[in-house]
């Protein structure tokens, strides 16, 4: 068959070939780089390979760049605010954990995500965890009407954990209401097999770890009361109860000493089997389920938080945000978005949970995840989730916190009695609240 | 007529003098005298961070009222450090002393031994020191109360219980911190004259007599200055404490630089953190300086008697 093609138009034909090639790799390399490179800041945690795989993904995906820069927990802080203070950012993202919001927020470090593209709002599902992606600049709090910081990363709330094999043993049911988590933890204490509620109670962690405690009972730290005005309420009758339970579950029905158990020591004991019940972070999840660092492997499950005497229920945030702040170039800070826009969409979440990460969002199911028993975490998750609140929801909160934590943690160590231990938390509360400029009223000791 | 004025010379020389020192001078500026003399600035301000620029309010001594009039846990950490220091502080010197002296007097072989025994933990990282301790103190799964259980001994919460743990805490420093005392006490004892030691051991009745008659006197220099060396580290006591019970429970571990720390990085209150730092400086300045006048008070007096 004769060709068509004369030597010097198949070179031609090879030419044009070539040239093609190349413009289009061009334009593949300049779709593989839309975006600039960007930088974050992030914290060496449990979950810490399920977000690298994710950016991986992304970074296959899309050919963009994402390099992490990872840190213990305990100089997260310290570097974040190197860099947000600075004149320039070292960090295009910045992983901040729901303790240091108030500060990193108030500070105004952060680009509202509405600058960095006008008319962004989180994705739908997307959780907020008590408004706490929103800042109220004018109040000094967070407010859903407030200016949208950032995007959760991970949905670090607490849930209920409980030992389904002691449970069918002994017929207990998940508890409903913090009396019926007693009355199960009293039963397994009596069996003397485990013991029957693993309190988080050091001094450091305790006033979050009350938290759900006290808003469940319908109770608060303090109220803002208008602008620059917040009543003091943690002596309330109301806070008195949700004390007397919390001391009572440390003391009554767990190990002897709670006053110095932090969450290592909580994790460790449910995952020998020794303690049948506990309060904790939904992150260490992984950790129970890892056949080579727990006994109870398919054993424990999560559940709500117990109900208040009203039925409300509180579960403490610990989650994490990420921002972009204002000290980083405008094509970095899209670039940050763009990153971020693409993590929260609900198949990359369910991604992210298969690859042992905790999702930020309130819509993925069972189904979602092929109802795979490994992540029977889900259900759980969600229902607390909607539950987060956030304690101290202003600037100074790692002070009052401080400040309050040492009563609380004598109340358990037996040094004070629940009613001083809240009075003196009311005192210690309302002098940060007047040093930062509140006018500050207060409920009469208990 | 004879000119008191210097020769040029001289001059040469006080000047040349002069250029000498100043690098010294200025690294002790820049690395010294400057961050003590921000620190001070720092504690009469109060510090906030609005718009992303800092608002430095200037108020006084406010910060030091409130130190000494409302602050609670500061002074639990004071009154901790000083209990650490002193009582962790006389059992290494005890303990370095007899185990410098077992060295001095032992064989050749048995002195390389027991010296790479004595030193191993200063070797050890202070992090692996706590991660190590709070792993052998825990009461459920700690090795030491598998040991008391072997014993047939209930547990202990060497840590979680408020009456023991500050003792915890000591007897880790105690063993982290003893080889450090060994080893000045070691060169001390090497470095005295041998002929006054062999003098001694044929004038004295026991070798307590000798040591308390002759060794210990001539000591004096050494353990002056091993003790000033270990007092100053001693209130600077941060990560034993961090890694094995944060300061808990309550107030039980408490220590300054715990204090310090919180305040200042955790809380971000810098100026109120300066004031608890500059305090603690002054403080333990005082201390030094009383301790090195007491002990050339000491020292004249030895000499005008002898």
């Amino acid at each position: 068959m004769q060709s068509f093609i004369t030597p010097f138009s198949r070179r031609s034909m090879l030419r044009a070939c070539a040239a093609a090639f190349i413009v289009a790799a061009g334009a593949g390399a300049a779709l593989a780089q839309s975006q600039p490179p960007i930088t974050m800041a992030i914290n060496q945690s449990p979950w810490l390979n399920s977000f690298v795989a994710m950016v991986d993904e992304y970074e296959k995906e899309t050919g963009n760049k994402v390099e992490l820069d990872v840190t213990p927990f305990g100089g997260l802080l310290e570097k974040i605010r190197n860099s947000v203070r600075g004149a320039q950012g070292a960090y295009d993202i910045v992983n901040v954990n729901s303790l240091w919001l108030s500060e990193i927020y108030s500070g105004g470090f952060l680009a509202p995500l509405g600058d960095v593209q006008a008319g962004y709002g989180l994705p739908e599902g997307v959780l907020t965890y008590g408004d706490t992606t929103n800042w109220d600049a004018e109040a000094g709090t967070f407010a859903g009407g407030g200016a949208l910081m950032g995007v959760p990363v991970n949905g670090n709330v607490q849930v209920l954990y409980y030992n389904t094999d002691i449970y069918a043993k002994l017929g207990l049911q998940p508890p409903k209401t913090w009396d019926e988590l007693l009355a199960n933890a009293q039963a397994i204490q009596n069996e003397g097999e485990a013991y029957g509620f693993v309190p988080r109670a050091a001094r450091d962690s305790i006033v979050y770890n009350f938290t759900p405690y006290l808003f469940s009972h319908d109770a608060a730290f303090f109220r803002i009361a208008g602008s620059g005005k917040a009543d003091v309420v943690v002596n309330s009758p109301e806070a008195l109860k949700a004390l007397e339970t919390y001391v009572k579950l440390a003391t009554e029905s767990g190990p002897p000493g709670p006053g110095n158990i932090a969450q290592g020591e909580l994790i460790q004991l449910l995952a020998t089997g020794k303690g049948a019940q506990a309060i904790a972070v939904i992150a260490a999840w992984g950790q129970l389920e890892d056949p080579n660092a727990s006994r109870v492997v398919g054993k424990i499950d999560a559940a709500l938080l117990p109900a208040g005497p009203a039925g409300t229920v509180a579960s403490s945030a610990g989650h994490w945000v990420a921002g972009i702040p204002r000290n980083v170039p405008p094509e970095k800070q899209k670039a940050a978005l763009a990153f971020l826009d693409w993590f929260a969409a609900k198949e990359r979440q369910v991604d992210y949970v298969r690859a042992g990460g905790v999702p930020v969002r309130g819509d993925i199911t069972g189904a979602d995840l092929g109802d795979d028993a490994a992540f029977r975490f889900i259900g759980a998750y969600s229902q607390n989730a909607q539950h987060a609140v956030m304690g101290l929801p202003f600037a100074q909160a790692a002070e009052a916190s401080d400040a309050m934590a040492l009563s609380l943690n004598r109340a358990v160590i037996g040094e004070m009695t629940p009613a001083q231990a809240l009075n003196q938390a009311a005192a210690d509360l309302a002098g940060v609240l007047e040093r930062n400029g509140f006018a500050v009223t207060k409920l009469p000791d208990l | 007529m004879i000119s008191n004025e210097p020769s040029y010379k001289e001059r040469r020389n006080k000047r040349w003098i002069a250029i000498s020192l100043l690098p010294a001078v200025a690294l002790f500026i820049v690395l010294t005298a400057f961050p003590v003399v921000n620190l001070l600035a720092l504690s009469f301000f109060h510090v906030e961070w609005r718009e992303a620029t800092s608002a430095f309010s200037f108020v006084g001594l406010d910060n030091y009222h409130r130190l000494f009039s409302t602050e609670k846990v500061f002074w639990d950490g004071v009154r901790n450090t000083a209990f650490f220091a002193v009582t962790a502080v006389s059992c290494q010197m005890v303990l370095g002393f007899s185990m410098a002296l077992a060295v001095r007097t032992a064989g050749s072989y048995g002195r390389a031994m027991l010296t790479g025994i004595f030193l191993l933990p200063i070797v050890v990282p202070p992090i692996v020191i706590g991660t190590m301790w709070r792993l052998i103190m825990g009461r459920e799964f700690g090795l030491a109360n598998m040991l008391l259980r072997l014993l047939g001994l209930g547990p202990v919460d060497w840590l979680g219980n408020p009456d023991i743990a500050l003792a915890s805490v000591i007897f880790v420093d105690i063993w982290h911190w003893t080889p450090f005392v060994f080893l000045l006490m070691l060169a001390g004892l090497e470095s005295l004259d041998g002929e006054v030691i062999e003098a001694a051991r044929m004038d004295t009745r026991s070798r307590c007599q000798q040591i308390r008659h002759v060794v210990l006197p001539m000591m004096m220099p050494t353990i002056i200055v091993t003790l000033l060396f270990r007092v100053i580290l001693s209130f600077k006591v941060f990560d034993e404490v961090y890694l094995l019970t944060s300061g808990g429970p309550g107030t039980a571990t408490e220590v300054v630089n715990f204090s310090i720390y919180r305040t200042f990085f955790r809380q971000d209150q810098v100026g109120y953190g300066s004031a608890m730092s500059i305090v603690t400086l002054f403080a333990i300045t005082v201390v030094i300086i009383l301790a090195r006048g007491l002990a050339q008070r000491r020292a004249a007096q030895r000499s005008t008697v002898s």
